[in-house]
């Protein structure tokens, strides 16, 4: 037995590494595992190498767009305070209307959950891989990050957090193949499911009957349906809108409001399964 | 313990990568570096280390992505075997040969991983979009590979074993 092993020994090596991974891969498919020991030491030690990289090219790309800068900053300067002039009006108006939202809710007897602060966070790396669309973020379990929570700009939806450790978490891109979202059209209230491609760049719109009204230039928000994301959160621009000669659905690609390969900080929002982390952690045995 | 150095390269380089496609804006394609470093083990280390490099590349390729499946060290030992194969009748020493080997392989790790996820995944269709991505693929990790050439030397300055693919 034992002179067998030895005489195959590299056979059996190579073939168990083969093998292994392989079953474990065919029999998990693309669900993935929780992290363990290995993988948390693999994110210990490349989450603050990705850090300080990414600190380091980001004080090179200032040091010389500061310069860039400062010589047209006057005329941007007087621009800005005209813009702000506008945001100050505009933010009293939304003020007032939110006063009057509060107002309406306590008539009705409406009670929102209250939703911890969002947790700011800077994007350290993209995933190797083009195969799965996700970025990784140097905001992790120790800081409130949890596998579930969506993922924000102001400009609209990111993803979702597919893995978090001690300081980092991965997201999946709104883009990855895997990803589903509910969606709404802003302007008439159509219900839709938002589909990513897998091509980094573009979304597919899909389950919208095709009576219904979408055209060229609607914009998508969250509906909340999916039970991840908040309602409201743009999501993108539908383009090119097309009703096939057979079948139920229309479909259709969205152009989704964030540049998922430019964005440089996140707000992770502190919710799973559209209940805030508090609530969930009463509920906690 | 070589593999170590070969899993040390492996993790700095896919950090640095991961950094350089996130400022540079790569959407779709990549450079596959730990690619590089599975054909160089193929074509340079001992069985059971250059078999335990793969492994380890590939691991840490699975960890980057952020939903580990396996699929990636499977892959890379695919790719080490079947390099370990053609280097038995193709001689893969210099550096525009182990270049060549690089190019191959990474179109070949690219279909595999895309089929792969084609045949296990409900949204398979959605993979095989990102192998628009695959060409400049092969010119971005070929070019990284040679790159990389001087460095791997010094790591593993070995000749070519004997022949036989698993020799």
């Amino acid at each position: 037995m034992f002179s067998f092993l030895r005489r195959h020994r590299e056979l059996l090596i190579v073939g168990a590494l083969l093998l292994w991974p392989l079953i474990s891969y065919l029999s998990t498919g693309h669900r993935g595992r929780a992290p363990n020991f290995i993988d948390r030491t693999v994110l210990l030690l490349s989450a603050p190498v990705q850090s300080v990289l990414t600190s380091i090219i980001d004080g090179v790309e200032h040091l010389g767009s500061g310069y860039i800068a400062l010589r047209g900053s006057h005329e941007e300067s007087l621009e800005c305070r005209t813009r702000l002039g506008e945001a100050h009006a505009e933010l009293n108006s939304l003020k007032e209307a939110q006063a009057e939202n509060a107002r309406l809710k306590a008539m009705l007897g409406y009670v929102e959950d209250t939703v911890d602060q969002e947790i700011v966070a800077r994007v350290i790396g993209l995933n190797p891989s083009p195969q799965f669309q996700s970025i990784r973020i140097n905001r992790g379990e120790d800081d409130g990050v949890r596998a579930g929570m969506p993922v924000v700009t102001a400009e609209g939806v990111v993803g979702q957090v597919v893995r978090a450790v001690g300081g980092s978490a991965d997201v999946m891109l709104l883009t990855d193949a895997a990803s589903r979202i509910g969606g709404v059209i802003q302007r008439n209230r159509v219900r839709a499911t938002v589909v990513g491609t897998g091509d980094g760049h573009e979304l597919s719109v899909e389950l919208v009957p095709r009576e219904d009204d979408v055209v060229d230039g609607d914009v998508m928000v969250t509906s909340g349906s999916d039970g991840i994301f908040p309602r409201g959160v743009r999501i993108g621009v539908v383009r090119a809108p097309e009703r096939p000669s057979v079948g139920m659905f229309m479909k259709g690609k969205l152009e989704p409001s964030v540049e998922f390969s430019r964005v440089e900080e996140v707000l992770v929002i502190p919710v799973t399964m559209g209940l805030p982390s508090a609530v969930l952690k009463g509920t906690t045995p | 313990m070589r593999f170590l150095a070969f899993s040390t390269l492996a993790l700095l380089l896919l950090s640095l990568e991961s950094v350089l496609v996130k400022t540079f804006g790569f959407e779709v394609t990549r450079i596959d570096v730990g690619l590089a470093l599975v054909v160089y083990a193929a074509l340079r280390a001992t069985t059971v280390e250059g078999a335990f490099s793969a492994f380890s590349v590939g691991y840490l390729l699975d960890v980057f992505t952020g939903r580990p499946t396996g699929l990636y060290p499977a892959l890379a030992m695919l790719v080490f075997l079947l390099v370990r194969g053609v280097g038995v009748l193709v001689d893969g020493r210099s550096r525009a040969s182990y270049a060549l080997f690089v190019a191959v392989a990474t179109a070949g790790h690219a279909f595999l991983s895309v089929l792969f996820s084609w045949l296990t995944s409900a949204a398979g269709s959605g993979h095989v979009l990102s192998l628009s991505g695959v060409p400049l693929q092969v010119v971005l990790t070929t070019l990284a590979g040679t790159a990389m050439w001087p460095l791997l030397k010094k790591i593993e300055p070995g000749e070519r074993p004997e022949p036989g693919v698993l020799r």
